[in-house]
């Protein structure tokens, strides 16, 4: 019994200072931007210019969360708790951009003002942020692929998972730009990696296996191309294969050296993070997003607005940088 | 007229005796079911795809069941003991992150035996702690472990760190390239078979011993079979329970160790969620998941039977769409088998 005395009042210890954490929060207008990951490098990068929002404007309180492992249901529940609290807004990157519709309805009905970024298809937002069109940046992939490659040869695309919309569209917009090419051919298209380097690298094995001639690979998660190199290097065929997809410079440095990863794209996702609370802010003050406005972010000096699947709109960007061997030391992260 | 009935009565019964014999044999056998799954699935896999039979397959198949046959292992002597355990993944993302970081920042060259102890004493002191909460608890193991996976995990995240760690020590690089045997192909690309997997058979020899030579092994069973009776036969539960813990943690530990070596990355987000394919994998090796049974054969079995069908669907050409709903009938289908058997006999 008086173990069970001691836990109950820790219990009610930590709560007090939970409570006291909630309530210092509440002083002035919260944006929470919630991530599909906590502690992924790209996440982390995110997280740099969620606070350096937070710190230009010292009228809002901005602040970063994510679940421990990429789950669309943790996420969901994240949210959840968000609108429980009554925060000002939330700007989500949805790791299921459908199964957070209904929990983002609710927090839309409670007066949350709801931003999002990669989730094109999302009906209950107000504004969801893109950093470049979707098809055109899983073009480009295909195109550096295809170029690589001389323009023709097997080829198969990667993705985070099934769910993740973005990885998804990458994938279609490379293989639509390859029906360019007559002599490419794709094969066993979007494999699962589920955001796992030791995955995409089995998969990436078992396809050399079955096409020992493929010669392009394209990545989708972050991590894929990782697994992908290390498959490609391990089999000895860094110059036979081109290898493209989207990373980051310090995860995929020592790939790019070797060559068994030809090229990487990214957006800085510190750029994203900084114009999800801008516009998170914006949204708030009511002020209006006009086409061809300046957010004062590299990649956004221009953005263009259309409108969304729900009652919201979408801004795209032109935010991409591709870099290989000769340049990704430039981009310290 | 009675002769010929006799007479043609004899051979039938002669063969049904036969089959009997064979089902009686296989009965007290149960690895010899999973060794059939795994022998009918490989034919009919290299029936539609003869790339199948390769040397640079059955060496992915050994590679990617290291990890997965050393977590097995851990479960199967816990499940002999009668309980289970789910957190093993979690002690195995917090000693594999914490090892490789402890080792960059502070010693940089320690040899990787060093690491690798380093890494099973890490685990054992998890799983320990599993087996005295199990025991003074008298709580179930499966809730404890729940728990403990919980925590384990959510501490990894905050306190230890969860950036993609890039940079693993020399020694675990160069564990992880080690090659046992290169194989070069026709087309000219490698592929090689791990001296890692050497660690999985002195693991799985270890195991064997404890549990069939050793007096704790057999304390381990009958605690499994009917943890009263063995209470009131001189066990010491307690021992027991520790024993099996920390077991599991120990090779919980090594298989982090690995997975880092081969994946030349440290990831605190990676191996979350393979439990149940572990737990599967041990049940379709035999054990029961009540306790007092199961063979360290028929679990590398087991595990091979899982590795093998998560391998080879992309050459059978199954569409990344139907890839997990094809494992999931797969286990729900050779579960069964096992269940008809339990119940006949």
């Amino acid at each position: 019994m008086p173990d069970f005395r001691k836990l109950a009042a820790c219990t009610v210890a930590l709560s007090t200072i939970w409570g006291a954490a909630a309530a210092t929060a509440e002083e002035k207008p919260s944006i929470v931007t919630v991530v599909k990951v906590t502690g992924e490098n790209w996440f982390t990068r995110m997280a740099e210019g969620v606070a350096a929002y937070g710190n230009d404007n010292d009228t809002v309180a901005t602040s970063q969360i994510g679940p421990g492992k990429a789950d669309a249901a943790q996420q969901a529940r994240l949210i959840e708790d968000l609108v429980a609290k009554k925060v000002s807004a939330i700007a989500v990157v949805p790791m299921d951009a459908s199964s957070l519709e209904g929990v983002l309805k609710r927090a839309a009905q409670r007066g949350i003002k709801v931003v999002t970024h990669e989730a094109d298809s999302m009906k209950n937002t107000l504004v969801d942020i893109e950093a470049f069109e979707n098809k055109a940046f899983g073009a480009r992939f295909n195109e550096k692929i295809a170029e690589c490659m001389g323009k023709s040869g097997k080829w198969t695309s990667f993705v985070g998972s099934l769910g993740s919309l973005t990885h998804v569209q990458w994938a279609d917009g490379g293989a639509e730009n390859a029906k360019k090419y007559p002599e490419m051919e794709l094969v066993s298209e979007k494999n699962e990696s589920f955001n796992d380097a030791n995955r995409a690298y089995e998969k990436a094995r078992e396809i050399l296996r079955k096409y020992p001639d493929i010669k392009g690979f394209q990545g989708g998660s972050a991590i894929d191309v990782i697994g992908i190199g290390r498959a490609v290097e391990e089999a000895g065929l860094q110059d036979k294969t081109c290898v493209f997809g989207i990373g980051l410079p310090k995860d995929t440095g020592s790939y790019l050296e070797s060559g068994a990863v030809d090229g990487i794209s990214f957006w800085d996702p510190k750029d994203a993070g900084y114009v999800m609370n801008k516009v998170a802010d914006m949204v708030i003050k009511g002020e209006e997003i006009k086409d061809g406005m300046d957010l004062g972010v590299p990649g956004y000096e221009k953005v263009s607005v259309k409108k969304g699947a729900g009652d919201g709109i979408i801004v795209v960007g032109e935010a991409w940088v591709d870099v290989d061997k000769s340049n990704y030391g430039k981009y310290p992260f | 007229m009675t002769e010929t009935t006799f007479s043609s009565a004899a051979p039938r019964s002669e063969s049904a005796g036969a089959v009997a014999g064979i089902w009686a044999w296989l009965m007290r056998h149960p690895p010899a079911f999973t060794l059939i799954l795994i022998v009918a699935v490989s034919l009919v896999v290299g029936a539609i795809n003869t790339d199948f039979w390769q040397v640079s397959n059955l060496f992915d198949i050994l590679r990617a069941s290291v990890v997965r046959g050393l977590f097995a292992l851990g479960v199967l002597v816990v499940l002999a003991s009668g309980g289970i355990d789910v957190s093993f993944t979690a002690i195995a993302a917090f000693v594999m992150y914490a090892v490789t970081m402890l080792v960059v920042n502070v010693v940089p060259d320690m040899p990787i035996v060093a690491i690798l102890a380093l890494g099973a004493v890490g685990g054992a002191c998890f799983g320990g702690l599993n087996g005295v909460l199990v025991h003074a608890l008298k709580a179930p193991s499966l809730i404890v472990t729940i728990g403990t996976q919980y925590v384990i995990r959510s501490f990894l995240l905050t306190f230890v760190g969860t950036a993609l760690f890039m940079n693993v020590p020399a020694a675990m690089d160069a564990f992880g390239k080690l090659a046992l045997f290169t194989h070069h192909s026709a087309n000219g690309s490698t592929s090689t078979l791990p001296a890692f997997v050497l660690i999985l058979a002195v693991a799985s020899f270890v195991t064997w011993w404890i549990l069939e030579r050793t007096l704790i092994g057999r304390a381990v069973y009958a605690v499994g079979g009917n943890a009263g009776v063995a209470e009131r036969l001189g066990y010491n539960l307690r021992t027991v329970r520790i024993f099996v813990f920390a077991y599991a943690g120990l090779l919980a530990g090594i298989a982090g160790i690995i997975h880092v070596s081969s994946n030349r990355l440290a990831n605190p987000f990676d191996l979350a969620g393979a439990e149940l394919e572990i737990i599967a994998a041990v049940v379709l090796g035999g054990a029961r998941i009540t306790g007092g049974s199961g063979s360290v054969i028929g679990t590398l079995l087991g595990v091979v039977l899982i590795t093998l069908v998560s391998n080879v669907l992309i050459l059978v050409g199954i569409p990344s769409t139907w890839q997990l709903v094809i494992v999931g009938i797969f286990i729900i289908l050779a579960g069964a088998i096992f269940s008809i058997r339990g119940r006949q006999s």
